[in-house]
């Protein structure tokens, strides 16, 4: 054979294999549906696996938590939305970088967000927290965060202000905490109570944790426009249905007779209005 | 010891014509591509990731270089007799030894100040433009100095796959130290679990060899301070020096085992 | 100086051969030969004799399993004594990535020469050796030849007094051979020791002044080359041209044998006693050519064979 047969066998057969691949958009493979594939999902198993790659497999489960969450959340609305890798993610990011802060306050932050924002599991976001709280007893933001998810996940309010409490007598610790714990074991529930622990986190230095607060701030104006609007419609004014903060129409809630926030809205939904599919 | 000062510096050149150097490019290329490429990814831990990747890398492509360059060290030689020659000359076959495991720590050493001086510039650049509050709160700051105790701790544990190899090489074909070189790696890595391996396993022998294993072969798990110093956690100075004094002395137990075995090898 | 340059003593080696029972297997047996200096000793024998493993035993490459030998008064393996000394080892090879001065400047280090010194002498030596500008190319680009002359410049780079040569000839086209053989005898003209070993009788006798055969390991014969009945001559081969029928029928009658061949030319046989210088004579007188003249003799080979056969020794497993 010459080499100028070989040579253009070559391309024509790249060109045959390269149009097969392209070609299975017509016939496409059976799809599966599942939430994502996870090897390796015991901690005690990836920490031995990755022999003194612990940081970088850390930051990789850390990326894909990032991924899988964002993917779900952002999905269009028909997709039925699945967390149940961002727990074990997260968990093993820790578990192989015991220090990742950060992925201890993500997990804080989204692990208790009520369906279909997030999973809708505090008792996870509590358990995570405890592990690098022991990881790291010193780091006044997991109190905090502890604290955090007691108080808006959970409504434990005592739970909560005790956890404020311990966080406030650490290093470091700034000075608001000590009121804030004061603050939600005098009227844990009520909103002015909950502004003010939004207010903090939305000093923070980390964006995405602004942007949690400043969502939450926005839902908490909302739902003061809805009490006013509840009360003036029982006093007997006829007041127009307004706009949200976030520029969407407020939609009437048969439920209780006032309005509440549109599904269609980017504030929706407020806190309690859906639950997780079992 | 001019003799092990030429045979060092006739094992670096020997680097430097095969080529090894050029892991150097890989090296910069994967971390100026991740660099540019995590942003989207991460949440604002470009720094922290960029600064595992760098470390990983070092200690990887390292292990490659002292695992594959150590275990030709001396087997090629005698392969290629070569040695024939060499020893008809005044050297002794302990310095020939001493000479090559000189010769690849240095080529080690070129290769890991050049990945830090890299793994620094890109993490120079990184934190250009970053707020200084935002600064402020991470763990360590960009150019943390405090990563040069983990390089150190690297470089230390590639010295020791090296005399691992060497000595391996002294009588092993190549295939075979390779095997053995990584297996003790790995075990080493493990080390911890050796010492309750009796909470895993029920069989006794096997937990005697596991305790055994435990006393006896290298510690890896030891130079891994990479998440302390990506964290900025201090690490005692007492770790260290023990650490340090461990190295050293399994080095030389095993450069000594080298020189015994090689000393009396017949060059067939 | 007196006392031997090379003394061996009762020096043996085995190999074990086999994996599962190792059987030993003699390489050298009780060898004991002296050379004194200033002399060139042929070390002759068929390959695998032990000419290399004799070799091996006095660089200390290997370690005899009894007896002992000892170079300069020394016992082999001193380390200062290598500072007088030279090895060329057989098929030599260096290392592919170096060039040839390079080599020679880090053999020269490990002889602890200062740097312009040394500079000096790899260049003299290489010159010495007939490699020019080749000197700057790597080695994995030499020829056989090539390398084997870098082999005599690196046992020679130290100006030694003992010489060490493995195959000194091998690889080399007729003219190394002869460029090869002027340097040993130019280096015994300066007094040096010259140890080589070959399985080409004809080196030997261009060289030698003492020789010492080995067979199957053993040493079979040795002393002055010339007293050494088993290379007598036993004939003579004349190769004429242009020879004179006349002439041809003349000298015919002494000739064992007389072979035409193609071109004019006739190769006559002659008996040992056959005074091929006289029928040079007479055949050049009467106008033919000299092509060659050449003593037949029995190969090195045929010799072993005997001489081991004489030595009584049965099948050797």
């Amino acid at each position: 054979m010459t080499r100028g047969a070989a040579a253009a066998g070559a391309i024509v057969c790249l060109a045959v294999a390269v149009g097969l691949h392209v070609s299975q958009d017509w016939w496409p493979a059976p799809q599966i549906d599942d939430p994502g594939l996870l090897y390796v999902r015991s901690p005690a198993v990836a920490t031995r696996a990755v022999l003194s790659y612990d940081a970088i497999a850390a930051d990789t489960y850390w990326i894909r938590a990032l991924q899988h969450f964002g993917s779900e959340r952002l999905a269009p609305p028909e997709h039925v939305r699945n967390y149940s890798l961002l727990y074990p993610l997260l968990d093993l990011a820790t578990t192989l970088d015991p220090y990742f802060s950060i992925a201890y306050r993500f997990g804080a932050i989204y692990l208790g967000e009520p369906y279909p924002g997030g999973p809708g599991r505090a008792d996870l976001a509590i358990q995570l927290l405890k592990k690098g709280i022991a990881a790291q007893p010193d780091k006044w933001q997991y109190l905090q965060d502890l604290g955090f998810v007691y108080y808006w996940h959970l409504r434990d309010y005592k739970s909560a202000a005790a956890s404020f409490q311990r966080a406030s007598e650490l290093p470091g610790a700034p000075t608001w905490l000590q009121p804030l714990a004061a603050v939600t074991l005098a009227e844990g529930g009520h909103r002015d109570a909950s502004r003010t622990l939004w207010m903090q986190i939305a000093k923070s230095e980390e964006p995405w944790l602004r942007d949690a607060a400043t969502l939450r701030l926005t839902q908490l104006d909302a739902m003061d426009i809805m009490d006013a609007w509840k009360q003036a419609k029982d006093q007997g004014y006829n007041p127009p249905i307004p706009n949200d903060p976030s520029g969407t129409p407020f939609v009437p809630d048969p439920a209780t007779g006032g309005i509440t926030v549109s599904p269609a809205s980017k504030i929706y939904p407020l806190p309690g209005q859906m639950q997780p599919p079992s | 010891m001019k003799a092990v000062r030429a045979v060092a510096a006739a094992v670096f050149l020997e680097s430097v014509r095969d080529r090894v150097f050029y892991n150097l490019v890989l090296f910069a290329v994967l971390l100026i591509g991740a660099s540019i490429l995590i942003g989207q990814l991460t949440a604002g831990q470009d720094v922290k990731i960029i600064k595992d990747l760098g470390l990983a890398a070092t200690s990887l492509f390292g292990l490659f270089i002292a695992i594959f360059v150590g275990i030709n060290l001396v087997s090629k030689e005698v392969d290629r007799r070569s040695v024939y020659p060499l020893f008809a000359k005044p050297i002794t076959r302990a310095q020939f030894i001493l000479g090559k495991y000189a010769g690849l720590l240095l080529t080690l050493l070129a290769n890991v100040v050049v990945m830090s001086v890299a793994l620094y510039t890109v993490l120079f650049f990184l934190a250009r433009g970053v707020p200084e509050g935002v600064q402020k709160a991470w763990d360590a700051p960009a150019m943390d100095p405090g990563l040069l105790v983990a390089i150190g701790m690297i470089y230390l544990e590639l010295a020791v796959v090296t005399a691992v190899a060497l000595f391996f090489s002294t009588y092993s074909s190549p295939m075979l130290s390779a095997v053995f070189t990584l297996g003790i790696y790995l075990v080493g890595q493990f080390n911890s679990d050796l010492k309750h391996f009796d909470t895993i396993v029920d069989s006794a022998p096997a937990i005697a060899i596991a305790k055994a294993s435990y006393y006896l072969l290298p510690d890896f798990s030891r130079f891994d301070i990479k998440l302390q110093a990506v964290h900025g956690i201090h690490v005692s100075a007492g770790f260290i020096a023990t650490t340090v004094g461990y190295a050293v002395a399994y080095i030389a137990a095993l450069l000594f085992g080298a020189m015994v075995i090689f000393s009396r090898r017949d060059f067939k | 100086m007196a006392g031997a340059a090379i003394r061996t003593r009762e020096l043996s080696k085995d190999y074990h051969v086999g994996f599962w029972r190792p059987r030993p297997y003699r390489a050298l047996d009780r060898l004991s030969i002296e050379v004194a200096p200033g002399e060139v000793f042929g070390f002759l024998g068929p390959n695998g004799a032990g000419k290399t493993t004799t070799l091996k035993l006095l660089m200390q490459l290997v370690f005899p399993t009894s007896g002992d030998a000892e170079i300069l008064g020394r016992p082999v393996g001193d380390v200062g004594v290598r500072r007088r000394i030279g090895y060329l080892p057989e098929n030599p090879y260096f290392y592919d990535h170096l060039t040839a001065e390079e080599l020679l400047d880090y053999y020269g280090r490990l002889f602890d020469m200062p740097s312009a010194d040394r500079r000096t002498r790899v260049s003299a030596t290489l010159d010495r050796v007939g490699i020019g500008a080749e000197r700057r190319l790597a080695l994995r680009k030499f020829s056989k030849g090539m390398l084997q002359r870098v082999g005599i410049a690196q046992a020679l780079l130290n100006d030694p007094e003992v010489l060490f040569l493995d195959e000194p000839m091998s690889g080399l086209d007729p003219l190394g051979r002869r460029d090869v053989r002027a340097l040993m005898l130019e280096l015994r003209d300066q007094g040096r020791t010259i140890f080589f070993s070959s399985h080409i009788l004809s080196d030997a006798e261009a060289l030698c002044s003492q020789v010492a055969i080995v067979a199957k390991g053993r040493l079979a014969a040795s002393g002055r080359l010339t007293e050494l009945q088993e290379f007598a001559v036993q004939g003579w081969e004349l190769v004429m041209s242009g020879v004179p029928a006349e002439a041809l029928e003349r000298v015919r009658g002494r000739a064992r044998r007389v072979v035409t061949v193609a071109g004019g030319r006739y190769v006559i046989d002659l008996p040992p006693d056959g005074h091929p210088e006289d029928m040079l004579r007479e055949l050049t007188s009467a106008g033919a050519t000299l092509v060659s003249l050449t003593p037949v003799r029995e190969t090195l080979e045929d010799v072993f064979v005997r001489r081991v056969a004489e030595m009584g020794e049965g099948a050797r497993s």
